[in-house]
């Protein structure tokens, strides 16, 4: 009992950092039909921009700060210098998908080159923990636990009653109509790449931190995560992301305890798989 | 430099140009994009490491893995393409047609990473982290593996064994079956429509490219002796991946040049940079991945032909005049018919087979079904009350129901379409027209009711097999396969080619060459009556929209329909053109073709069409002639208040 407790803490928080990954990664998708497998590398650019300015002395918290910010603009730069031209090109989906593999590389090998093969960490305080029964959190998993809810919250405001947010679905659901009937798809894109990509840059910073320690190529393995939820819930539908986060970091960490950890992504893995072989639209989608 | 790094170099880019050669094949022919690619490499080599190993209690037992049968040379390379090729039978499930090729890509290349990670993880099976080693090499007993000439034996060998795969993927890729891969790659969804059945088409190449890379596994490991999951991570396929497009996706020979540059490139580049203290330990290989990326993404820029571009398959018209026969070239002529129903048969004089129904009957039937009739016993309500087995009724809709989320885009719609008629389908837009037509040629699913074809019903069968009988459809976007040549477009669709399949093919051209030059006579008399010979041998994608609903039309015309199902064929077509093709629709017709047509152009539907069926909001409103519909008043306030 106290395993499972302590296991499902761990899985409150990896599903935490999972929900914003994943709510901006199936958003991205959504409006501007990029499925941007360079999404992980983003994230850990992010965390690595953060490390830099913390190892420079600045609190961790401000870091993050920035991070969201550089991985916002980055976004919105990677689309326009890199996706929107080979869209406006008219290619298709898969050599989107080779592209955007391709700038996996460059920028997930760009961070390695210049932050070195070493793993880092945080310096930061962990805060007091609270404790019940085996299920512990320490102040820092809570603040997670409490943005991820702050975002989850946010992206349901922004869609539900927001002129832009109105817009991105528009647009997500039919990017000529959308244009025809008066709304500027250039400006929604953007904006969408500028608010997904800060969705990144702070799921990077807070999967860092509760990695604890991270290297380059850590979001490898987390991108997996990333694709399982976003697929369990239907790839570009929001709720269906918070929901298969929310299933996903549960089962992996739950399960984590009671067979070798290292096993752990399997059960995301065979959801990924299950969902694209049994039912691709997700389980909040419609059937196909 | 001393023979064995001129060994080395060999070796690799024999293993590396054959795993292109895979991939060319998959990715670059058949537009199966396998992101997961390394996986079967990975279990070839680890095959040929189990298969040729001693138990794992030899040496110490300091490795542990499954088997070590201790087997003889060429046993473990053999049972490297085998596994090779049998392991891509899990995930033939991820490129069937249900699934977008992107999300299959994702799914394959997911797998790449959780098994890495697994065969990393869990030692027992393949030794984990560590990996095989001390893998004895081919011969290893009755040679001396480390003699110059052990090494330049294993060099040539594969050397061969990387010809023949080149020899096996070109003779697939040059046959009729090739060609179906290629349509494939080009559009999947008109390839099924077509009669090409998808499943089995990617599954062969899934099998095919996975056991060249599984042989090029255990050839690697036999050279290397050790394999470990450090060889295969998924970044390895992106390699290849870049070899491919840099070379030229779709050429084999672009295959070779790109395992060449890079993954035997970049690793040879990457040694003569002087290596210094003052620099991170990672910074080369981590620069090194950085320029793959680049590169990727600068040809796909740049360049997405690749260096060596997919060749045109030029097929000569000169030889082709000679097996058509004197046919005449000249629109219009009463004699020209025949040519385009008659199956695979070069001169005009026999009658058309066409093969169901004679055709005197069919004329009969033609000029006896009186327009009203049509009225009487075909209607929106109850075609299972009024239908008596009838055998003119060819193709039949009861009660379809197709529902997108809530919307009921066709909603109850019965319809009947008799043997030997012109039936225009018409109404405004979103009237469920495209839907309909879809689900009776099995694009789409019905949500409910039942789709009858020949009297048989044929609800559950997929597009391709309905297509095999006989119905099928051409689309209302552009639908031609882009990077075909006109004349290989027609060519695509024809059916029981002998060299439309994967036995076929590698049977060799002399098996299926007279099914070929019979298909080219009859596309090369097509195309002359079209007026696009000239034309034959560009590519589609280059054409104007009018012509490619041509090339679209004749395609279809191409696959022997007993139905043909036309997705408003004019649009776009000039309208000289546009009566002409509706002349030529008729005289099918009289031959016994039958034609269910969506048109918005009612002085075609006039002209051609009788009966005409009228749908508004997913039902069917009215039939008659046109004129007849134009007399009622729902039928025309449909149209304008659409």
């Amino acid at each position: 009992m106290i395993i499972f407790l302590a296991s499902v803490g761990f899985g409150l928080v990896t599903a935490s950092v999972l929900a914003i990954a994943a709510v901006g990664f199936t958003l991205q998708f959504a409006v501007t039909d990029v499925l941007n497998l360079a999404y992980g590398a983003v994230m850990i650019a992010g965390a690595f921009l953060a490390y830099l300015l913390n190892s420079h002395g600045v609190n961790v918290w401000i870091s993050l700060v920035v991070a969201v910010a550089a991985c916002a603009a980055g976004s919105v730069l990677l689309n326009a210098f890199v996706y929107a031209p080979f869209q406006r090109r008219g290619t298709a989906p898969i050599t989107m998908v080779i592209v955007s593999l391709g700038m996996t590389l460059i920028i997930e090998f760009g961070v390695q080159a210049l932050a070195g093969g070493t793993s880092v960490s945080y310096t930061m305080s962990q805060g007091p923990s609270v404790s019940a029964d085996g299920f512990t959190l320490t102040a820092v998993q809570f603040v997670v636990i409490g943005l991820s809810l702050l975002v989850m919250a946010g992206t349901h405001v922004l869609l539900r009653y927001t002129r832009l947010g109105k817009a991105m679905r528009a647009t997500a659901a039919n990017r000529t109509l959308a244009r025809n009937c008066g709304i500027r798809t250039g400006r929604v894109i953007t904006a969408t790449w500028a608010i997904t990509g800060a969705l990144c840059g702070l799921a990077g910073v807070v999967f860092a931190m509760d990695a604890g320690s991270f290297d380059a190529t850590s979001t490898d393995l987390f991108l997996v995560l990333i694709l399982a939820a976003t697929f369990l819930g239907g790839p570009g539908q929001a709720y269906g992301a918070m929901l298969g986060a929310v299933i996903i970091g549960l089962a992996t960490e739950v399960s984590a305890a009671y067979i070798t950890p290292s096993y752990k992504y399997v059960i995301a893995f065979a959801a990924l798989l299950i969902m694209l072989g049994v039912r691709p639209a997700g389980l909040l989608g419609k059937a196909a | 430099m001393n023979s064995y790094y001129l060994i080395n170099l060999l070796i690799y880019a024999a293993v590396d140009a054959m795993a292109c050669l895979g991939l060319s094949q998959q990715f670059g022919v058949a537009g199966v994009t396998n992101f997961g690619f390394i996986i079967f490499q990975a279990a070839g080599g680890y095959t040929a490491a189990i298969l040729a190993l001693p138990s794992d209690s030899a040496n110490g037992g300091f490795q542990s893995y499954l088997g070590g049968w201790n087997l003889p040379f060429p046993v473990p390379w053999i049972g490297a393409a085998v596994v090779g090729g049998l392991i891509a039978l899990p995930f033939t499930f991820l490129v069937g047609r249900r699934l977008r090729g992107d999300f299959a890509a994702v799914g394959l290349l997911v797998t790449a990473v959780l098994l890495n990670l697994l065969a990393t993880n869990y030692r027992p099976l393949l030794n984990g982290d560590a990996g095989l080693s001390l893998i004895p090499q081919p011969l290893q007993g009755d040679y001396n593996p480390q003699s110059a000439g052990y090494e330049w034996a294993l060099a040539a060998v594969a050397i061969v064994l990387c010809a023949v795969v080149y020899l096996f993927v070109r003779r697939i890729t040059e046959s009729p079956y090739g060609r179906s891969l290629r349509a494939m790659r080009d559009n999947d969804i008109v390839a099924d429509s077509l009669g090409k059945n998808l499943l089995s088409l990617r599954t062969a190449m899934l099998v095919a490219g996975g056991a060249i890379a599984g042989l090029s596994g255990g050839i690697l490991v036999s050279y290397i002796t050790t394999w470990s999951p450090a060889a295969w991570g998924y970044a390895e396929t992106v390699v290849l991946f870049a070899a491919v497009i840099i070379g030229g996706a779709g050429n084999h020979r672009g295959a070779i040049l790109g395992a060449i540059l890079v993954p035997v490139g970049f690793e040879e580049v990457t040694r003569y940079i002087p290596t210094s203290n003052s620099l991170p330990p990672n910074l080369i290989p981590s620069l090194q991945w950085v320029a793959i990326g680049l590169l990727i993404v600068i040809f796909l820029w740049a360049r997405p032909q690749g260096i060596l571009p997919e060749r045109k398959r030029v097929i000569r018209a000169e030889p082709l005049r000679l097996a058509a026969g004197p046919v005449p070239a000249a629109p219009g002529g009463t004699d020209q018919a025949e040519v385009a129903t008659a199956p695979a048969v070069p001169r005009p004089a026999v009658p058309p087979p066409d093969d169901a129904v004679p055709s005197t009957d069919t004329l009969q039937s033609v000029s006896s079904v009186p327009p009203a009739g049509a009225i009487a016993s075909v209607g929106a309500a109850g075609a299972g009350q009024q239908a008596p087995p009838d055998r003119e009724v060819v193709l039949q809709a009861v009660d379809v129901v197709r529902e997108f989320g809530g919307l009921r885009a066709v909603a109850g719609v019965s319809l009947s379409v008799r043997r030997g008629t012109l039936t225009g389908l018409i109404g405004p837009n979103g009237a469920g027209k495209s839907t309909l037509l879809a689900m009776l040629a099995g694009t789409l699913p019905v949500s409910a009711g039942q789709i009858r074809y020949q009297g048989e019903d044929v609800t559950s069968l997929p597009a391709y097999r309905r297509a095999r009988l006989g119905l099928i459809r051409t689309f209302q976007l552009a639908s031609e396969f882009k990077k075909l040549t006109v004349m290989e477009n027609l060519l695509s669709s024809v059916p029981r080619n002998r060299g439309d399949s994967l036995r076929g093919a590698l049977a060799g051209p002399r098996y299926w060459r007279g099914d070929e030059d019979a298909a080219i006579a009859r596309a090369t008399a097509l195309l002359e009556r079209f007026g696009l010979e000239a034309h034959a041998n560009n590519y589609a994608g280059d054409l104007s929209g009018g012509q490619r609903r041509m090339v679209e039309i004749m395609r279809a015309l191409m696959a022997e329909p007993r139905v043909l199902l036309l997705d408003e064929p004019m649009a776009g077509v000039h309208p000289t053109l546009a009566r002409k093709i509706g002349g030529e629709l008729v005289e099918l017709a009289a031959g016994g073709l039958t034609v269910l047509m969506v048109e918005h152009e009612l002085a075609i539907m006039d002209e051609f069409c009788n009966p005409v069926v009228a749908m508004a909001e997913g039902t069917v409103l009215a039939q008659g002639t046109m004129s007849e519909l134009r007399r009622r008043s729902d039928v025309v306030e449909a149209y304008l208040v659409g």
